[in-house]
């Protein structure tokens, strides 16, 4: 009876204390405020939560908990209660513990209503900081890095998968083509550097998607560089970049003659963008073949070619039926066929104007062959390219035979008369001028020689002896033009 | 003619050598992708050990791995070999100077 008197006393009291600490400020309450002032102290550090009128429900089960823990300080109180001065003395000693216990139980007492309270302890005491990323023990937060690494995995692989594509794809052209090259060129592979001229045999491999192969030792012709260009598979970016754009590998071949195998036309056979690319960039299409392309329909070709031609007779040679036949029945691999006595290349862009002396010229058949499958192709397609083999072969011996007729041959050389003076024309100011540069150069430097002469004896005498240079020189000219004159006359 | 069709072409005294077309109007044609890479790489890794900008020390990586791709065979490993290890070093000290990961941009 007794504890529970001692217990509901100071929960009396701590009832009557929170409504006091709340008008500490109002004098009304001035009376008997003694132990509400000691309460206000006591109680000083509850005041904010004091407020709460839930907390004053909450103080009630926390004293029996709290009274377990208290059995010898309420034996102490049981003596002191006779004098309530020094009972309710101890009583706030009990108090106080069990303030102490309720500071204990903080946590616990004010469990439901973190919400409302944590504000106050956290800003008086708790700051929390996030941990940074890397010393958390987690890879969650390298995600970026990861991706990093797994692009370039993938860019590794796609360089492997692409690469072996390539080589097989070339293998395959070269497997199925060997026989047909071995039996008409005496040398087949050669990449320069052996000191004898053995067949290699294989393809030289220029790049992850080109190859090469030379072959030489023939009738009706110097050599043939064969180029298979194949799409960059080994790229990751190009086959991205390949998705939105469609394009094919390309088969690439160049059959450089003699001087005596070829007579003198220029002829182009394609697609029209290719051939408007060629007659645009091509340094002798540009020239000699001025007209627009024509289609092909006329001579038994499907449409969708366009034919270049310097003569209307060269065509007529060319395109005969078996010429017809092959170019007509593999028309989508053909991109493009260029012959050509008067081959130099694209045109070169040159920074000063017009090169000084005309390009060396070569006479050339140029074929350009698109794989079938745009892209997707297998090592089977390959064989596919056979017949257009074939016709090569078929046109370095045509062309050894065609023969322009006696017009068709002045027409050629009076075109070839005719290019030649345009350039010597466009490029007779420049020499002229790069003449004048050259000789004003030459003065220039002998004036700076006769200036730089300290001894002013040698300089006259140096000047003198310009002069006299300049004088002859004059008179030179004018026993040139005099000559000229009399010459005319 | 049909001894004709059939007589070997083949002729053995008539074989001309292989001539690398390597110094003619070359540099116009061939493909420049290999020689921006190596140096975008080379400029991205710089980038990347000065400013310590990890972003950029992984492109530069990037950049390297696509001109090693690209490059022809002729062309020296001890180029491609620095670039790489340029690159590398620059994303191992990017990431040795501040072990944070990366931040995305947005």
């Amino acid at each position: 009876m007794r504890s529970v008197m001692l217990l509901v006393v100071p929960a009396l009291l701590l009832l009557l204390a929170l409504p006091a600490t709340r008008g500490r400020y109002n004098d009304d309450f001035d009376d008997g405020e003694d132990l509400a002032e000691f309460d206000d102290n006591d109680f000083a550090e509850f005041e904010d939560v004091s407020e709460d009128q839930g907390t004053e429900t909450e103080t009630a089960p926390p004293p029996p908990r709290a009274a377990p823990s208290v059995p010898a300080d309420e034996e102490d109180d049981d003596e002191a209660t006779v004098e309530t001065e020094d009972g309710q003395d101890e009583f706030y000693d009990g108090d106080t513990q069990d303030q102490d216990s309720y500071s204990k139980y903080d946590n616990e007492e004010f469990e439901g209503y973190e919400t409302k309270t944590s504000p106050s302890f956290k800003d008086n005491t708790l700051i929390l900081r996030e941990v940074p990323a890397h010393l958390q023990n987690s890879w969650e937060s390298y995600y970026m890095e990861i991706l990093m690494v797994t692009g370039l995995l993938a860019y590794i692989m796609n360089y492997i998968i692409g690469k072996n594509k390539n080589s097989r794809l070339a293998q395959a052209w070269f497997n199925s083509h060997r026989e047909l090259l071995e039996s008409n060129f005496a040398l087949v592979g050669d990449d320069g550097t052996n000191k004898e001229a053995t067949s290699t045999g294989k393809l030289n491999q220029e790049n992850e998607h080109i190859y090469n192969l030379w072959c030489s030792g023939r009738v009706c012709c110097e050599g043939m560089l064969i180029q298979l260009k194949f799409l960059k598979r080994q790229d990751l970016l190009n086959v991205l970049a390949r998705m939105m754009r469609p394009v094919c590998d390309q088969v690439q071949i160049k059959v450089t003659l003699n001087e005596d195998d070829m007579d003198t036309f220029v002829f182009a056979l394609g697609t029209k963008k290719a051939m408007a690319r060629m007659q645009k960039e091509m340094q002798d299409l540009s020239e000699f073949c001025s007209d627009k392309p024509k289609s092909g329909a006329k001579y038994g070709v499907p449409e969708y070619l366009t034919i270049l031609t310097e003569m209307g007779e060269v065509t007529d040679g060319l395109m005969d039926s078996k010429m017809v036949h092959y170019i007509t029945n593999h028309a989508e691999k053909i991109e493009s066929i260029h012959f050509s006595d008067q081959f130099s290349g694209p045109k070169v862009m040159q920074e000063d104007g017009q090169p000084l002396k005309l390009p060396d010229t070569k006479k050339t058949l140029l074929f350009t062959f698109n794989v079938p499958g745009m892209g997707n192709t297998s090592p089977k397609d390959m064989e596919q390219l056979l017949p257009l083999m074939n016709m090569v072969i078929y046109s370095v011996d045509k062309i050894k035979k065609l023969r322009l007729n006696r017009e068709g041959k002045q027409k050629a050389d009076k075109n070839r008369a005719r290019v030649e003076e345009n350039f010597l024309k466009q490029t007779h100011a420049q020499r002229q001028e790069a003449a004048q540069t050259r000789r004003e150069e030459k003065k220039r430097a002998e004036k700076e020689r006769i200036m730089s002469e300290e001894d002013p004896e040698r300089q006259r005498r140096m000047e003198e002896a310009s002069q006299r240079r300049d004088q002859k020189k004059l008179e030179k000219k004018q026993m040139k033009m005099k000559q000229i004159k009399v010459k005319a006359m | 003619m049909s001894i004709n069709n059939m007589a070997d072409p083949r002729r053995q005294n008539k074989i001309f050598r292989y001539k690398p077309p390597s110094t003619e109007a070359n540099p116009t044609m061939e493909d420049p992708t290999p020689d921006y890479m190596n140096l975008l790489g080379m400029i991205f890794s710089m980038c990347g050990l000065m400013l310590k900008l990890k972003w950029c020390a992984w492109i530069a990586v990037y950049c390297s791995f696509i001109s090693f791709a690209n490059s022809r065979s002729s062309e020296d490993t001890k180029q491609m070999m620095s670039s790489f290890m340029l690159s590398i070093s620059a994303v191992v000290m990017s990431y040795l100077q501040n072990p944070q990961p990366m931040s995305p941009p947005w």
